[in-house]
């Protein structure tokens, strides 16, 4: 018994020995970089060493390799969340415009504004928009304005309001505003005044929101000054590399389409509810690479492939909810390859304790990410946004 | 002329006296999050010290549970002032609508242009010219996504949302349209 156990033993172990062979030989073509990517979940370990490039936190802007420089004020995107980012390198690399929001009046967001004696029109705070340099400089764009976009030529543009105090009980309206350069005078693009934001210049031509009631998203374009067309209901996810195409989410946020900046045909369309796997929903501000598209989603995050008349749901990766309960933000692809992506991460808070935001940096070939330390939610801990080159589309 | 100036005068003063509405009580509304599309929206009334009569529906907010995300995610916990209130809202948002303050999430975002409201006509109609999901008919449970609002159904007879205004209106004893005030018209929990 003992004999035939041991023949028995033998050839299972050679079995298995054989099974894991093959195993790690399918993993050593498929699971290296270059193999198709597979939906599945996505493990998160901490010890993320080095960000995935410049960010800011807080009144700091950071390298990658860790230095750390002083800015005039600390970063908020108060004004804007994720629809435009909070800071957006030029596309020379040697100026930073990024977000501020001062403080007028402190509003405990667990009360209503009568509880804490806020009356109608009381200023809360202001939105400015300010630019740090590489050498160090750091200076006022302009008051009263938020969510930036530099063009190719060192032009930018933004939203100023026509009060510069965000007030209770009043919406905040302004016109979207081109500067040749950051020392040039204001030219206004819109001629209606209107609660915009600015999401992003696609070549020459500048993609910006128009927040209606019940914060509808309305993706307009600006051929030019005055030049205004609506584009899409809903919003943008990217733009293409060579900036002809927009990746837009309908307003139920269940429907991609990739448009032509230029006419607003529609490319490609497709239903993430209906795709395999299916997903609840997608979100905004993602990022395009080559053929590929990623973007928050339900499950966390979606990469699509895009072809010059097709869309299809290339991968899912699906993160821990209890670990990630609102997912992740503004992912953006790192590499030309489009294999690894770089996000953020917010978690609401929990009782007793203030929300935090952690840096993701994941690969998808692998699906694996690391993240960063994390961070209080109210310091806007978000990567430096690169303007649009003529290699990678959107933010 | 006298005498009918003294009834005049004393028909001015019993209105002043009396309440609008023989059951005036205080009313609030009460919304629960529980997910984007099944949520709770409470309406609750102090008939009396320590006495509450409530009544519940349905409802949804956001896409995602991210109430920081502009334009995608559920409304952010706390209290909120009415702002206004309207049967023929129209806009975007049309029919009967309840417009609450603007509100900051956890990190700071402010969210804003907020409603309760559902999927009607400025005339409280329904307007659904197209197979596919028209913004002014209520078609279904789907129609409880929004963008950050509170929606309740506007389907049956009686509607949610007609169940909703007019329980207002008839708890409250407040039959105000257009701009005004009511402090912490609305508590939303999470």
């Amino acid at each position: 018994m003992k004999r035939v156990f041991g023949a028995r033993a033998t050839a299972a172990a050679m079995a298995i020995a054989a099974g894991v062979a093959g195993t790690l030989a399918i993993f050593g073509v498929f699971g290296a970089h270059g193999a198709v990517p597979r939906t599945g979940p996505l493990s998160v370990d901490a010890g993320l060493e080095k960000p995935p490039g410049a960010f800011v936190r807080g009144d700091g802007l950071y390298t990658e390799k860790g230095g750390r420089s002083e800015l005039g004020a600390r970063v908020s995107g108060a004004m804007i969340g994720p629809l435009s980012p909070v800071a957006v390198r030029s596309s020379d690399g040697k100026l930073v415009a990024y977000n501020t929001w001062q403080e007028l009046k402190t509003v405990d967001s667990d009360q209503s504004f009568s509880r804490q004696g806020i009356a109608e029109g009381d200023a809360l705070g202001t939105p400015s928009l300010r630019v740090h340099d590489d050498a160090g400089r750091d200076f006022l764009l302009a008051r009263g304005a938020y969510s930036a976009a530099w063009r190719q030529d060192g032009a930018i543009a933004f939203v100023k309001g026509f009060d510069p105090n965000f007030r209770a009980g009043r919406s905040y309206t302004g016109q979207v505003i081109v500067r040749r350069g950051i020392h040039g005078p204001d030219v206004a693009w819109t001629t209606e005044p209107a609660h915009y934001v600015v999401y992003s210049w696609a070549g020459d031509r500048l993609l910006f929101y128009r927040i209606g009631l019940g914060e509808k998203t309305e993706l307009l374009v600006a051929d030019g000054p005055g030049k205004i067309r609506p584009l899409a209901d809903g919003s943008a996810i990217a733009i293409s590399p060579d900036a002809t195409r927009v990746a837009v989410l309908s307003e139920d946020a269940t429907n991609v389409r990739v448009l032509d900046v230029a006419t607003g045909s529609e490319q490609s369309w497709l239903d993430v509810t209906t795709a395999t796997p299916p997903l609840a929903w997608v979100a905004y501000s993602g990022s395009w690479v080559g053929e590929h598209i990623v973007a928050p989603a339900s499950a966390g995050l979606a990469v699509f492939h895009a072809g010059s008349r097709s869309l299809e749901l290339e991968q899912v990766l699906s993160l821990d909810r209890t670990q990630f309960p609102v997912g992740v933000q503004e992912p953006r692809f790192l590499d030309e390859a489009g294999n690894e992506i770089a996000a953020s991460a917010d978690i609401p808070p929990a009782k007793g304790g203030g929300g935090v935001s952690f840096l993701l940096q994941c690969d998808r070939i692998a699906r694996s990410c690391q993240r960063g330390e994390p961070a209080p939610a109210k310091d806007w801990l978000r990567p430096v946004a690169d303007s649009a080159a003529a290699d990678e589309g959107g933010h | 002329m006298k005498m009918r100036a003294a009834i005049a005068g004393a028909l001015v003063a019993v209105a002043l006296i009396v309440p609008a509405n023989a059951s005036a009580y205080l009313t609030w509304f009460e919304f629960t999050r529980q997910s984007n599309i099944a949520s709770t929206l409470t309406m609750v009334w102090q008939y009396g010290p320590g006495w509450y009569g409530t009544q519940s529906w349905r409802a949804g907010s956001g896409v995602s549970a991210d109430a920081c995300w502009v334009g995608h995610g559920w409304l952010p916990t706390g209290y909120y002032d009415l702002k206004g209130h309207w049967d023929n809202y129209n806009g975007a948002i049309a029919g009967r609508v309840f417009y609450l303050q603007n509100k900051p999430c956890w990190n700071g975002t402010w969210r804003t242009e907020l409603f309760v409201h559902s999927e009607e006509t400025a005339g409280q109609g329904q307007y659904c010219p197209t197979a596919g999901d028209d913004p002014y008919c209520w078609e279904g449970d789907y129609d409880y996504y929004s963008n950050g609002c509170i929606k309740v159904s506007r389907a049956g007879y009686p509607s949610d949302l007609r169940l909703v205004h007019d329980g207002w209106h008839g708890r409250s004893g407040d039959y105000r349209h257009g701009y005004f005030t009511i402090n912490n018209w609305l508590y939303v929990r999470g």
